[in-house]
């Protein structure tokens, strides 16, 4: 090892406080990173590769009902290589004196023969037995009942049947049931028979032979199968083609892990302004030797090479201390995606090429992070660098800037010095800034895209002025309902809706409403509102207006419902957001209007189960069967749980950008106060005792942290709007309703005082142990 | 050795034009030790300076060993002197954080003139001929100033330089130190080194062969 790479590991070592300060604030920024990019090659490999292993169907199939003969038939098809019959039943499920929870019932012929879309035993029996139902394993908790309870089933029939749990599976395709709300239940023929209901199946997934990852290949399959059901006399309801080889929940992973890798990237490079600050630091403190090595023949290159090689020490340290932690994090981050997306890790196996992209950014970020510093500090000339006397030489004063904050206080105090101090390094100050202020910024913006997605959701849910939503099993007669509904007690207001789908280039759900509803308040961001007297008018959301470019205000169309087309005349746009693509249309203009499946219901302050079982029990007198029910506070809860993730995801980013902002305080307070241990000395031999200069040191970093929230509160507005639509769009394709949380801004208030204090400290400390004639001493 | 013709330096200063030289003329034999004498502000660290090409003058040429030096670029110059110019500064300048031996080596390592292998023999070498070769492996701050001072003239000669440029190297030792170390400069120039020492002490002329007296900016006596 030649004398130059002595230099620069003694250097280092000379410096070592401040350089493992660094290096840790480094560690930060790469372990973060290397946090989210090892989750993202294992959860995006773990979710398609659990989801594949089930078999996943390449297109489902709702049929009037499915026979053996009919599968042959399909299967003749050498595209078709499998084809299995199923059913899925909306029903409600209740276990001991909980309430009736909304319930999808998978029925399955055969257990020990599922081929497509498998399901993967967990505990308990397999297969159930007649009488027997499985449930899903994270619908439990929806359920709240546990293997070998008793639950009360019901299909839309009506008919209650007592079933007991036998056992849990995992239904890898599956969304979230905690997240839905939703019970998942399986059972088999017989026991959909108890539940009163036909033993037939409707429901065909489908597995092409080859090019199963090809949509259109899949679709051109599809529409052979349906030409074979078609001659057979049967007839197809609705195809679903989902996106072949992917997890229902790969995008939304993908998005969540590209964010979070994003913000990787940029604590990264926030750790990078550390190293700009030392090696900026290092270079001013070393500018006489520099010139000393170039006088004794040193050129600028191979003085360079010294501070490049330190920072290349400082890269490969910090990513030897990042690597495990960032596989500790991201092994915390895979479970708990996992946990949320309701999917099984079957390997933590990070691929070689993370540890590669890891270690070549991890070791270039310092060094391009040093690139200006050594570039400017080789390149003094050497009779200015052999006159160099550090920062006591500087003029501070020259600049009007300089000479206006000798106005602020007007009489010296230990504020008025700090802040004065707090100036003298500009281009430390605007790194150190901009690294805390980052912090409050993610910080601020968490707490602002929280109560922004909040009031979002309080205003899509003060469109709905209703508590109470009940789906019936098949349309009834409103008068029946109204019947019903009058003789149960808690009813403010109630309407019947008739809800079915529709087709233009895409499927969506329409909603035939009374055109002077109470109880929906439509947010019209376009045209008009329903009005009493329309025939043919249609209102679309924000959602379907996005997705059906023919649907304009003023444009007409042809819609495919119910089988037969219908021409309707498009007069407003409404926005809901987060809500899936729908359309309003009056009820009169159905074609059975006094037909409704939904009901809508304003409850006095009465409690929502007993109407609901009151409710229940009065339809039934009139001889309607609901098939499930929700409560809009239910609706409520789903959401917010949808919205945990961003609130955590801000709050974790904000800690770790606040911590690596105060590690980079700590270094430039270090860094300041190493530099001015003559002026320390000075003030000493002054009179200063060792507690004011402790105080003097503590009060610039509390300026410094005050300036940095000053700076984060005034760019919290745009940056935490941006933030929040942005992630907002990416999740749900929707806007947000920007709303400022003052009460952030004293929270990182304090925060900042109390992180600048704590960063300043130990500098603090430090130098008021130093001795006046040491401090006298340094040159 | 050293051809100095009508150099002269001006800087810019707040307060206006400040000429540090003014058409200096001057020769330098090889072999021949010159004391560069006049008081502080006179002008010797710039004369200095112009030797080593470390400053550049505003006007005139420095010739050097046959180098007309002031037209080369920063990196030729920082190699031009590694090969021909050991420098002595007045506060020794070693770096902190390289041993004695290794601060010898430093010059070495920068111009890769002397094999690798011979390097640490060689400075250790030269340590031992300016007496501090038992401190070899000591770091700066545990040597006294008279010390440093021997390790910095032991840097100076790491590539065996024909010319050794010292900015008063005896400014800040003691007299009987500085005596001694003035002996060590005496008996390069005898061993052939070219040696110019700026020092404000009007007490060399028992070492130097030549006094060049400077005031001003401008050489009273040559």
């Amino acid at each position: 090892m030649n004398t130059l790479w002595r230099k620069a590991i003694r250097d280092f070592w000379h410096e070592r406080a401040r350089t493992a300060l660094v290096v840790l604030a480094i560690a930060l920024g790469i372990s973060a990173f290397a946090a989210v990019l090892s989750s993202y090659a294992i959860l995006t490999r773990e979710l398609d590769r659990g989801y594949l292993a089930t078999n996943p169907a390449s297109a489902v199939l709702r049929v009037d009902s499915i026979d053996d003969d009919l599968v042959k038939a399909i299967l003749q098809n050498p595209e078709v290589s499998d084809a299995e019959p199923r059913r899925s039943i909306s029903g409600q499920i209740k276990a001991g004196p909980v309430q009736w929870r909304n319930l999808i019932l998978f029925v399955v012929n055969d257990y020990g023969n599922i081929r497509v879309s498998k399901l993967v035993p967990e505990q308990g029996a397999w297969p159930p037995a007649a009488g027997e139902i499985l449930i899903e394993r994270d619908a439990f908790q929806v359920a709240q009942a546990k293997i070998g309870d008793a639950v009360l089933v019901k299909t839309a029939n009506g008919v209650e049947q007592p079933l007991v749990i036998s056992g849990s599976v995992h239904d890898v395709g599956q969304a979230q049931a905690r997240m839905e709300n939703i019970v998942y239940g399986y059972i088999n023929l017989a026991t959909l028979v108890q539940l009163g209901e036909n033993p037939t199946l409707d429901q065909l997934n489908i597995l092409v032979a080859q090019n199963r990852f090809d949509e259109a290949h899949i679709k051109r399959v599809v529409a052979d199968v349906e030409t074979v059901i078609a001659s057979r006399g049967h007839h197809v309801r609705r195809i679903d083609v989902p996106r072949p080889g992917k997890h229902p929940h790969s995008d939304l992973t993908g998005i969540l892990l590209l964010a979070m890798s994003s913000f990787g990237l940029f604590v990264l490079v926030l750790s990078g302004i550390l190293v700009i600050n030392l090696l900026t630091a290092m270079m001013a403190s070393q500018v006489r030797q520099i010139g000393v090595m170039k006088a004794i023949g040193g050129t600028r290159g191979q003085i360079a090479r010294i501070y490049f090689g330190q920072a290349l020490f400082l890269g490969i340290a910090a990513v030897i201390v990042s690597v495990p932690l960032g596989i500790i994090g991201s092994r915390a981050l895979c479970r708990y995606m996992a946990m949320f997306l309701n999917f099984d890790i079957n390997s933590f196996a990070v691929p070689v090429w993370v540890y590669l992209l890891v270690a070549v950014i991890g070791i270039a970020a310092p060094l391009l992070a040093a690139a200006l510093p050594v570039l400017r500090g080789t390149a003094v000339p050497v009779r200015v660098a052999l006159s160099d006397f550090g920062l006591s030489q500087t003029t501070f004063g020259a600049s009007a800037f300089d000479r206006a904050l000798t106005r602020i206080g007007g009489t010296f105090s230990l504020i008025v010095f700090a802040i004065r101090n707090s100036f003298r390094r500009r281009v430390r100050l605007v790194l150190t800034l901009l690294t805390l202020a980052a912090g409050g910024l993610f910080f601020l913006s968490a707490l602002n895209v929280r109560a922004s997605l909040i009031n979002t959701l309080d205003r899509m849910f003060a469109a709905r002025k209703f508590d109470l939503s009940v789906f019936l099993a098949n349309p009834n007669e409103l008068e029946k309902i109204e019947r019903a509904i009058g003789n149960t007690p808690g009813v403010v207001r109630a309407e019947g809706w008739f809800v079915t789908d529709a087709s233009l280039v895409s499927r969506f759900t329409v909603v035939a409403l009374p055109a002077d509803t109470q109880l929906l308040d439509l947010e019209i961001i376009e045209g008009r509102n329903l009005a009493p007297g329309d025939t043919d008018a249609i209102v679309i959301n924000n959602a379907l207006a996005g997705r059906e470019a023919k649907m304009r205000v003023g444009q007409t169309v042809v819609l495919r419902m119910a089988d037969a087309e219908s021409t309707w005349h498009v007069v407003g746009v409404a926005r809901e957001a987060f809500s899936p693509a729908l359309a309003y249309i009056p009820l009169n203009s159905v074609q059975q209007p006094r037909m409704v499946n939904s009901l809508r219901l304003s409850l006095a302050n009465a409690d929502s189960d007993v109407v609901k079982t009151d409710l229940d029990r009065n339809l039934e007198h009139e001889g309607v069967r609901a098939r499930g029910s929700a409560t809009t506070a239910e609706s409520r809860f789903a959401f917010d749980q949808h919205m945990l993730m961003i609130y955590v995801f801000l709050i974790v980013m904000s800690a770790i950008i606040g911590g690596v902002g105060g590690l980079g305080l700590m270094t430039t307070m270090s860094l300041n106060v190493f530099e001015r241990r003559r002026e320390m000395g000075v003030m000493r031999a002054l009179g200063a005792t060792p507690r004011i200069v402790w105080l003097l040191i503590v009060a610039e970093g509390i300026v410094i942290g005050v300036l940095s929230w000053a700076i984060a509160g005034l760019l919290a507005w745009p940056i935490s709007k941006a933030i929040g639509d942005l992630l907002v769009r990416m999740l749900f394709r929707a806007g947000l309703d920007f709303t400022f949380e003052p009460l952030g801004l004293v929270i990182w208030l304090l925060v900042s005082i109390g992180l600048s204090a704590l960063a300043s400290f130990l500098p603090a400390w430090r130098a008021s142990r130093v001795t006046v004639r040491e401090a006298l001493a340094y040159e | 050795m050293i051809t100095l013709n009508q150099v002269t330096k001006t800087y810019e200063t707040p307060a206006g034009k400040f000429a540090a030289l003014k058409h200096i003329d001057l020769e330098v034999r090889p072999g021949e030790f010159v004391g560069v004498v006049g008081k502080s502000g006179s002008g010797k660290s710039t004369l200095l300076n112009m030797l080593a090409g470390i400053d550049r003058p505003s006007s005139g040429s420095v010739a050097v060993a046959g180098t007309e030096i002031q037209d080369l670029s920063e990196n030729k110059l920082a190699v031009w002197r590694g090969r021909n110019v050991g420098f002595v500064f007045q506060f020794f300048q070693l770096l902190p954080t390289l041993t004695a031996a290794e601060n010898v080596m430093l010059p070495m390592d920068f111009s890769g003139t002397i094999p690798l292998r011979e390097r640490r023999k060689r400075a250790v070498a030269l340590l031992e001929r300016v007496a501090v070769g038992a401190h070899a492996d000591k770091l700066p701050a545990t040597l006294s100033g008279g010390e440093q001072q021997r390790v910095a003239i032991a840097r100076a000669l790491a590539n065996n330089p024909p010319l050794v440029l010292a900015d008063e190297p005896t400014g800040n030792l003691d007299s009987t130190t500085a005596k001694a170390i003035l002996d060590l400069f005496r008996e390069m120039a005898n061993q052939g080194t070219t040696v110019v020492i700026a020092t404000h002490e009007a007490d060399i002329a028992r070492v130097i062969d030549r006094r060049v007296e400077i005031s001003d900016g401008a050489i009273l006596r040559k």
